[in-house]
């Protein structure tokens, strides 16, 4: 078994629009990878097909040697490899509180991770405190909430089942300038975890030179590797 | 290493098809769109056996919210309609033989409402109600990535989205049809006293007369059908939606469509092979 992420001579496409062409990729445990490109040029699917939530049209993704299944994605939970993905969009559900969208991966796999009901809900509430969300949104609909918080939600949601493999998609586009410094803070955090596999796209350069790490560009269905820009 | 792709993107475009081509293309895309609408079912039916404890309290809240969306939340609808029809169907029975006593109008209630009216009817009430919003509802959650985010979370879709929703719509679709024709019955009893003068005791026994073992094998076999197809098209197509919002009331628009062909074929397919198989001891 290879830990960590692994891209084995994978495209992808969609109808006739080649995303990625034959590609070979290693991410080892712990290791940061930073994607970067021109806008529309297929990151947030590459991240999709990376974290396992697009089947490759050729080729493979393994996570920690295991190919993910797209229709059963539990049986990664099962094996102990857990993802945390954070959208670009939010991704929340809409019609779960703040708190609810953080607390149902909790339940769900409340047996794997070993939690009860009090467990469940102190995890929610410990994660969503520690990205500064107010209690007062906990119980609010993300419809209700701002971009920023809705950003910190979907950080929580990702953190809270305490991942293996994080993936971020552009997790610092259109926030105001505190909580981009938040989530900066995390990405460092993150970066030094040596637990967690993280891949972020982004098209920041200060973001990659904040966190110093492997860049990759992906132009026309390739991935070129960027300087190793130093750490602000 | 060989290449594995049909052609070099960088360097070549797919080739323009002929007219042979074309057909042979549309014929594939038809199988596996086939094949896609198979899936949906195979995996929602499938995840009955995916291990996990919590993972199964969960779905079961899912489950027991949808019943009550789609079978509570009708109650009104059909119990409105089916009394209505019942009447109906005695003021129609009377024009056309003036002379029908107890035991006729029985018959004409039990071929037209057990038998037919009540399935038919109720599974059109849940895909208008429930089907378009199921749809909708999910193509909305694939638009805003939260198929995806559940993905992400290892929650699997078929059996936190698709198989509630399909359990709840043929448990809903069962209840309600016996709803239907109980007040179904209840609107003809009131009308048959009202202008043929035929007693409740006396259409009490009409019915019992009437009704058969093979109508009640019928009408469960008929309400499974019908739920599963509501159920079942209505997840599909909502699940089609790809990533625009505009493809959303398309896609729903599709799913009640496709459910109401899907009842209707049904129905009539169940009905003919009822007949044809017990038609002789119901004459």
């Amino acid at each position: 078994m290879q830990p960590g992420l692994v891209l084995e001579n994978a495209s992808f496409r969609y109808g006739t629009i080649w995303v990625l062409l034959e590609t070979n990729l290693r991410v080892s445990p712990g290791e940061t990878l930073v994607l970067t490109g021109e806008n529309g040029v297929g990151k947030s699917t590459l991240l999709y097909l990376l974290g396992g939530l697009l089947p490759a049209t050729t080729g493979r993704v393994l996570l920690d040697g295991e190919a993910p299944n797209v229709t059963r994605p539990s049986e990664l939970v099962r094996k102990g490899i857990r993802r945390g993905f954070v959208f670009q969009h939010g991704g929340l559900f809409a019609n779960l509180t703040a708190l609810d969208n953080v607390l149902l991966a909790l339940r769900y796999h409340a047996d794997v991770l070993g939690l009860d009901e009090a467990g469940i809900a102190q995890r929610g509430r410990e994660v969503l405190r520690d990205l500064r969300v107010s209690q007062h949104d906990f119980h609010t609909l993300p419809a209700y909430l701002s971009v920023g918080v809705r950003q910190r939600v979907g950080l929580a949601r990702a953190l809270a089942i305490d991942p293996n493999f994080v993936f971020l998609d552009d997790p610092d586009q259109g926030l105001d300038e505190s909580t981009r410094e938040l989530v900066l803070e995390l990405l460092v955090k993150l970066r030094d975890e040596k637990r967690i596999t993280l891949v972020l796209t982004t098209t920041d350069p200060e973001v990659v030179a904040r966190l110093g790490v492997r860049a990759l560009e992906l132009n026309q269905g390739r991935l070129t590797s960027m300087q190793r820009m130093s750490r602000a | 290493m060989r290449s594995t792709l049909p052609f070099d993107p960088r360097h070549s475009r797919a080739p323009e098809l002929t007219f042979v081509g074309r057909l042979g293309h549309a014929a594939i895309d038809r199988y596996q769109r086939g094949l896609a609408l198979l899936a949906t079912l195979g995996a929602a039916v499938l995840a009955v056996r995916t291990p996990g404890v919590a993972a199964g309290r969960v779905v079961r809240r899912v489950l027991l919210l949808q019943i009550f969306y789609t079978g509570f939340q009708a109650v009104t609808l059909i119990g409105t309609i089916s009394v209505l029809l019942g009447a109906t169907i005695v003021i129609q029975t009377e024009l056309m033989v003036p002379s029908a006593d107890a035991a006729l109008i029985g018959k004409v209630l039990i071929a037209v409402v057990l038998r037919e009216l009540a399935p038919l009817i109720t599974a059109i009430v849940v895909a208008g109600r429930s089907g378009t919003a199921i749809a909708t509802e999910l193509g909305n959650m694939k638009v805003s990535s939260e198929i995806l985010a559940l993905t992400s979370l290892g929650i699997d879709p078929p059996r936190f989205i698709v198989m509630p929703r399909l359990l709840a719509s043929i448990a809903s679709v069962l209840v309600l049809m016996v709803y239907f024709a109980a007040i179904s019955l209840g609107g003809t009893a009131a009308m048959g006293l009202a202008i043929a003068n035929i007693g409740l005791g006396s259409l009490q026994n009409g019915l019992s007369g009437a009704v058969t073992v093979y109508d009640l094998g019928l009408f469960f076999v008929k309400g499974v059908g019908l739920g599963t197809i509501v159920g079942w098209l209505s997840c599909h197509y909502g699940l089609q939606v790809k990533s625009s919002p505009t493809e959303v009331p398309q896609m729903a628009s599709k799913a009640v469509v496709m459910s109401l062909l899907g009842c209707v074929a049904f129905n009539t397919l169940a009905t003919a092979l009822f007949y044809w198989t017990v038609g002789p001891p119901l004459r």
